[in-house]
């Protein structure tokens, strides 16, 4: 759980590489906190994703993007696939996986969770035109 | 307190003279000094053994069989239906009575020590009651920290706080000091008694639950305990301790095996040092090397991903043989033992000029990470196989949970820009 101190480190760090207008904390008084940011690919396609912190920064959190994806042959992206790097859905969003639990560090900031995940979004609209699998593009890591 | 009934009952019973009996000292002596003409005892006897262990109190660890025993001042005339009556007498000691075709007989007995004898075989290394009062906090009770609570039990330590939600399952009751008709037991209920019967003086506090998600008690217990022991598979409860242990200015140590128990390392938290989110990262902790005793809680927490099939994963579960993990967890209690003992003056502080590193590695086999090791004779002050290698690890001035100047990791790396120009490059060859 986010403390006041990484609370605002976080928000310096967003503030500086973001608009305002691009996040926001939401229910952070709440057992179940989460940043809501919007993502723009270099196509100019816009998503939302929405990041859990109720256990951030101590374990990976979890991310979703704020619908349901489907890939290019239709099927809807709501279920654990290594080829396309996605978890168990949950709230009837497609849940994306963006770093390996033996990758990650107490430090990693919620600004290179949104790099990640805007890499994941770049990756999803190239199988929308090629058809190949995501991790054609991106590599698994640990 | 007085103690009358030392040295004053019949020679040890030896085999001619089953059963074999034994009185628990303090009891006798709490009985004395109450009012009560008598009192209800429990009677436990290894099934077929013929071995008698007469009680006062219930006992928690109890096994085998129960029958009555009466507790009196004097031989009752009538004792009901106790299957034993032991008379406590200060001026001539206790005597044991086993009911039988003909009435009661008499029968040696010998006494369990009482807690000043308990640990008289330390003597000179740690002085009896010397860690009586000192308080441990054990989070993770698998094969590391069931191991660690039973050592330190033995070595005197008087107050636990034991923490975890598991229960004792089949996979890994090899390396676990659990035995097979525990199965299914919690493990904080399983270790309390294997602590007890250790040192049936020992205060333990059982908590079975997810400390991630119980961060308040888990805090509270902390700041009771002289110092923390994570034994702990996963990083969340790591670095949710790490941060409490910041926080309080506490004692903290962590142990983990590598894949197949090919090695290990130990790191010690201590107040003012580099703490666990400093020695992630920095090169010397592998987070991937960790070994995987278990499917389901590496699935639960993430460290295998959800998407990975049951044989891939079956793959991933690698465990060592639990003397491969003996060396780690014999280290942390050392350093535990060596902490705990600071200001006091015991045969093990001498060990405070040894341990003074907060990183231990331990390598059992040449293999992977420790292959290119050189071979024992030829180490010399290089790391080597089954030989401790010790490490300071400095304190980062800006860890993002200890630093000075707290920052986090915002760059991103290298490879992920490289990806992010290539994938444009990809899109942009791929047309709209």
């Amino acid at each position: 759980m986010l403390d006041q101190q990484r609370y605002q480190m976080e928000n310096e760090v967003l503030s500086t590489y973001l608009p305002s207008t691009a996040y926001r904390f939401m229910d952070m008084h709440t057992a179940n906190p989460y940043l809501v940011m919007g993502v723009m690919t270099n196509h100019g396609k816009a998503y939302t994703i929405r990041i859990d912190l109720a256990n951030y920064p101590q374990n990976v959190p979890e991310v979703y993007v704020t619908k349901m994806l489907r890939t290019k042959d239709g099927a809807v992206m709501d279920s654990p696939s290594a080829a396309m790097h996605t978890l168990s859905t949950k709230y009837g969003f497609t849940r994306i996986c963006h770093y390996g639990s033996a990758s990650w560090s107490y430090r990693v900031s919620l600004y290179k969770i949104y790099i990640k995940c805007r890499l994941w979004l770049e990756i999803y609209e190239l199988h929308l035109k090629t058809g190949k699998p995501m991790d054609y593009y991106l590599n698994h890591q640990r | 307190m007085q103690t009358p009934i030392e040295g004053s009952l019949p020679v040890a019973p030896d085999a001619l003279s089953l059963p074999i009996i034994y009185l628990d000292n303090e009891e006798l002596q709490s009985f004395l000094l109450s009012e009560a003409p008598t009192a209800s005892g429990i009677a436990y006897e290894w099934e077929g053994e013929k071995v008698v262990h007469l009680h006062l109190n219930p006992v928690t660890h109890a096994f085998g069989t129960s029958a009555k025993v009466l507790f009196a001042r004097s031989m009752p005339a009538s004792p009901a239906d106790a299957a034993y009556v032991v008379v406590v007498n200060p001026d001539a000691g206790p005597k044991v009575f086993i009911s039988g075709e003909d009435g009661f007989k008499e029968h040696p007995a010998s006494l369990i020590p009482a807690r000043s004898e308990l640990f008289s075989r330390s003597k000179g290394i740690l002085e009896v009651g010397a860690l009586a009062d000192k308080r441990v906090m054990i989070v993770g009770l698998g094969s590391f920290g069931s191991q660690i609570a039973i050592e330190l039990a033995k070595a005197g330590v008087g107050s636990f706080a034991l923490m975890d939600f598991d229960r004792v399952e089949l996979h890994n009751l090899m390396r676990h000091t659990c035995v097979l008709n525990e199965l299914g037991r919690l493990k904080t209920d399983a270790i309390r008694d294997a602590i007890l019967g250790k040192n049936p003086y020992a205060e333990v506090d059982r908590f079975p639950i997810n400390i991630n998600r119980h961060l308040d008690l888990m805090a509270e217990e902390v700041r009771k305990a002289d110092i923390v022991i994570c034994a702990t598979d996963n990083n969340e409860s790591r670095f949710n301790l790490s941060k409490t242990l910041v926080e309080q200015g506490r004692i903290g140590i962590f142990g983990r095996a590598v894949t197949r128990a090919e090695g290990g390392d130990v790191f010690i938290y201590r107040p003012g040092g580099a703490c666990y989110c400093c020695l992630i990262g920095n090169g010397w902790f592998g987070q991937g090397d960790e070994e995987i005793t278990d499917e389901a809680s590496a699935r639960r927490d993430g460290r295998i991903a959800s998407y990975m099939s049951a044989q891939d994963a079956d793959a991933v579960v690698q465990v060592g043989l639990s003397s491969d993990i003996e060396p780690i967890c014999n280290m942390m209690v050392k350093l535990t033992l060596v902490e705990l003992s600071r200001g006091i003056d015991t045969g093990i502080s001498s060990l405070e000029n040894e341990l003074v590193y907060n990183y231990y590695m331990w390598a059992n086999r040449r293999e992977r990470r420790h292959a290119n090791w050189a071979p024992m004779p030829s180490a010399g002050a290089m790391p080597t196989i089954m030989r401790w290698y010790g490490a300071h690890i400095k304190r980062d001035e800006d860890c993002a949970l200890c630093g000075v100047q707290a920052a986090l990791d915002t760059n991103a790396p290298d490879e992920d820009l490289a990806l992010l120009e290539e994938i444009s490059r990809m899109n942009a060859e791929a047309g709209e």
